[in-house]
């Protein structure tokens, strides 16, 4: 049983259902901040995936860094609600995190190419970037 | 490799001992070019002289400006006084380069001159007469126990090379008939460098352990190995000879970047978060090493008490990976800023070679990365170190990476906390409650988040300290490679402690000829026809202290009062810096006025006169 998953889910469908450029920079801020959250949650579960988990945490925060400045970012705090049960499998949500991490590269890529301000461009481009290296850290197959 | 210090050190040696052991005659032509390179030799003695920092107990807080207020001034005058000596001898055409002396002398020379160099790698000219160390080999150089190993080193060169030329002036065969100029200078020179290796003797003063000559030996040049390239399959015996390179090149990238930390523009939270990252996975597969060793020195019949120490040192390295992953945390929120195209610093650039090399040492797969596809179970011990010297080995490449994440810390917890001070610490508004309605992405930090991240920071540097501080143990009781970085603490530690001590900072080198002219006590011995070289020693020892009080005094008159009394001081100024420089030819009277600035000697007093027109000095005796 893993309690995140409902968390995740709830982002990767707001992710898909967002349509204006404020709404996808708001959207992917609050899911890079779940990302960060749970990988923090998960660092010491497993000494096998300490290095994993700090990293995605840490390439979390790269993407929330890079959508901070886009100035199409609504100046609203929204803040992810996210819990992690103690007994949640870090494998699985390695899993779960993969998944909301590609789901959010592809949405920032295709975000990036309709992006009208060039500091939205690259906002989308430097935190698409992030959730894929997030993707590749958190992927348990061949990266 | 990069070149020690002991490489340099070691053949001057050999090569002194081998010119002093040369029994045969030296031909009239070898003479002169064996003068050459004495004085060559000695020139340079005077400057490794110069450069030492040997404070004196009286004045410990200009010991960094004073030349003549240091333990080595003695020694550096004899030196001096030799090379004067020696001058006469110097010249002629028809020199015999060939002869084994003069090569011996000539190899001594360059190997003392090039050592000198790698020394002096270390320092940077700060401007104001005082070196600035750049690099975390510098307080070594200029602690008590490495400058007493090199005092003893230069002096027992000395001691070879008079014992040599007091052979050669016995032998009267070396030069039919008359004795050459050469033979001349050397007989002058030889009670002058028995005094310089005498007073070199006296101001070493501390005694010095073994190891300290080691660490002497072992100062490496002061520029970075290269960066090795990351391997696809890298075995233990490679992890472990690239780690400590690794480390060495971040230590020095962190010292050098610490004078930039202020105002660069790669001075950022990504810069610091990439450094607690990568410190944190390094001492987490730190902790799992160490494990692995203990477990592997049981399996080996190894002292138990090894064993246990090195579970010790692993629980030390949780505390580490724990305090660092605290501080990566309290950079989730806190942050400089996001700019683009900042870049990161040296360290940052680098350090994740050294956390994935950790990583490779610490797990089975060859190819480990952070990522969850590469994640595997710890190596096996006897994989791990198949032998008990092994074992020393690995924990040898522990402690340097160790030691360089500690060194790292330290520098990045005084920019962090200059960043604080500066207010240049943010946090996203987005991450703060709704009740701030601030139109910026970012505000000013608030005092809990600064306070918690530099509260971090503290945490980690005693959990760093206190992991080093057994490591350094450890490994100096194992006898690891590493016990260099033990004892090189120990001694930049006692620099730091000793009294007087400005930031290791040591006095521009000074030139080998300090006095151009005897000064005034010295010219008095002569004039009393007193030959022997010890008090003559003395007197030029006097001379110089006097000389830089009186150019203390001056310069303090001069800033007091500078444009009230610009003329008359100036005249002053230097009248009492030519009198006390000068032999006491030319004081004339001067309607009876005795000049403050100048003590009297004995019977000889010295008076100058308004209407100098030249440099010229002249003595007035009563």
């Amino acid at each position: 049983m893993v309690s995140d998953m409902p968390v995740t889910n709830d982002i990767e469908l707001r992710l898909r259902q967002t349509a204006s450029m404020p709404e996808v920079l708001s959207a992917g801020f609050d899911a890079f901040e779940a990302i960060r959250m749970i990988a923090r949650d998960c660092e010491d579960r497993t000494p096998e995936l300490f290095a994993a988990f700090m990293t995605a945490a840490d390439a979390a925060v790269d993407g929330r860094e890079a959508l901070t400045i886009a100035p199409s970012l609504s100046a609203g705090g929204t803040r992810p609600g996210h819990a992690i049960a103690a007994e949640a499998d870090p494998g699985q949500t390695a899993d779960l995190l993969a998944a909301l991490a590609a789901a959010l590269r592809d949405r920032l890529t295709s975000a990036a190419d309709l992006a009208v301000l060039p500091g939205d461009r690259a906002a989308c481009h430097e935190a698409a970037a992030a959730a894929g290296r997030i993707c590749q850290l958190m992927a348990r197959g061949d990266p | 490799m990069r070149p020690v210090f002991g490489e340099f050190l070691g053949p001057a040696g050999e090569h002194i001992a081998a010119a002093a052991s040369f029994r045969g005659e030296l031909p009239y032509a070898a003479q002169c070019q064996a003068v050459r390179q004495l004085d060559i030799i000695v020139a340079t003695l005077a400057r490794y002289m110069g450069d030492l920092s040997l404070p004196d107990p009286f004045g410990p807080a200009r010991e960094s400006r004073s030349g003549a207020r240091t333990r080595a001034a003695p020694a550096r005058l004899a030196l001096d006084r030799a090379a004067r000596s020696l001058r006469p001898g110097v010249g002629g055409t028809d020199t015999d380069q060939g002869h084994p002396v003069v090569g011996h002398l000539s190899a001594a020379a360059d190997y003392l001159a090039a050592g000198r160099d790698l020394l002096h790698t270390h320092f940077t000219d700060s401007g104001t007469g005082l070196q600035t160390p750049t690099s975390w080999w510098a307080p070594v150089i200029t602690s008590g126990p490495v400058t007493a190993a090199l005092l003893s080193e230069l002096a027992n060169y000395t001691h070879d090379l008079a014992s040599w030329i007091a052979q050669l002036a016995i032998r009267p065969r070396a030069s039919p008939g008359a004795p050459t100029a050469a033979l001349l200078a050397l007989r002058d020179a030889e009670p002058w460098l028995r005094q310089a290796a005498a007073a070199m003797q006296t101001a070493q003063r501390q005694r010095f352990p073994p190891a300290d000559r080691k660490l002497l030996g072992a100062i490496p040049t002061s520029i970075p190995p290269p960066r090795p390239a990351l391997g696809a399959d890298e075995p233990v015996a490679v992890l472990c000879e690239r780690i400590p390179l690794t480390a060495e090149r971040l230590r020095h990238a962190a010292l050098a970047f610490s004078a930039d930390a202020r105002w660069s523009a790669a001075a950022t939270s990504l810069s610091w978060r990439r450094d607690a990252l990568a410190s944190a996975i390094t001492s987490h597969a730190s902790d799992l090493v160490l494990r692995t060793l203990a477990e592997r020195a049981g399996q080996l019949g190894m002292e138990p008490l090894f064993g246990a120490r090195l579970r010790t040192a692993a629980w030390h390295m949780v505390e580490a990976w724990q305090s660092w992953r605290a501080v990566a945390g309290q950079w989730d929120i806190v942050t400089t800023g996001a700019v683009r195209g900042a870049g990161l610093t040296p360290v940052a650039a680098e350090i994740g070679d050294l956390a994935l090399r950790a990583g490779r040492l610490a797990y089975r797969n060859a190819h480990w990365t952070p990522a969850c596809s590469h994640a595997s179970l710890s190596r096996d011990p006897a994989d791990l170190a198949y032998a008990p010297g092994d074992i020393i080995i690995v924990l040898a490449t522990v402690h340097h990476a160790t030691d360089a994440i500690g060194r790292i810390l330290a520098s990045d917890r005084d920019a962090v906390t200059v960043a604080a001070a500066e207010n240049r610490l943010y946090v996203p508004v987005r991450l703060l409650s709704d009740k701030y309605d601030i139109p910026h992405p970012y505000t000013p930090a608030p005092r809990p988040h600064t306070e918690a991240l530099l509260t971090a920071y503290h945490t980690a540097a005693k959990a760093a300290s206190r992991a080093t501080a057994f490591l350094d143990d450890l490994a100096a009781d194992a006898d690891a490679p590493s016990s260099l970085l033990a004892i090189a603490r120990q001694a930049s530690t006692a620099t730091r402690r000793s009294p007087g001590r400005q930031d290791n900072q040591r006095a521009h080198a000074q030139p080998p000829i300090v006095t151009p002219v005897p000064g005034w006590i010295e010219h008095t011995l002569h004039n009393l026809q007193i030959r022997d070289p010890a008090l003559l020693l003395r007197a030029a020892v006097i001379d110089e202290a006097a000389h830089e009080l009186v150019a203390e005094a001056v310069a303090k008159t001069q800033s007091r009062d500078v444009v009230a009394n610009q003329t008359s001081r100036s005249a002053q100024v230097a009248a009492a810096q030519q009198d006390l420089r000068c032999t006491p030819r030319a004081a004339q009277p001067m309607k009876d006025q005795v000049s403050p600035a100048i003590p009297r000697f004995g019977s000889a007093t010295v008076k100058r006169t308004s209407k100098r027109t030249d440099h010229s000095c002249s003595t007035t005796r009563r």
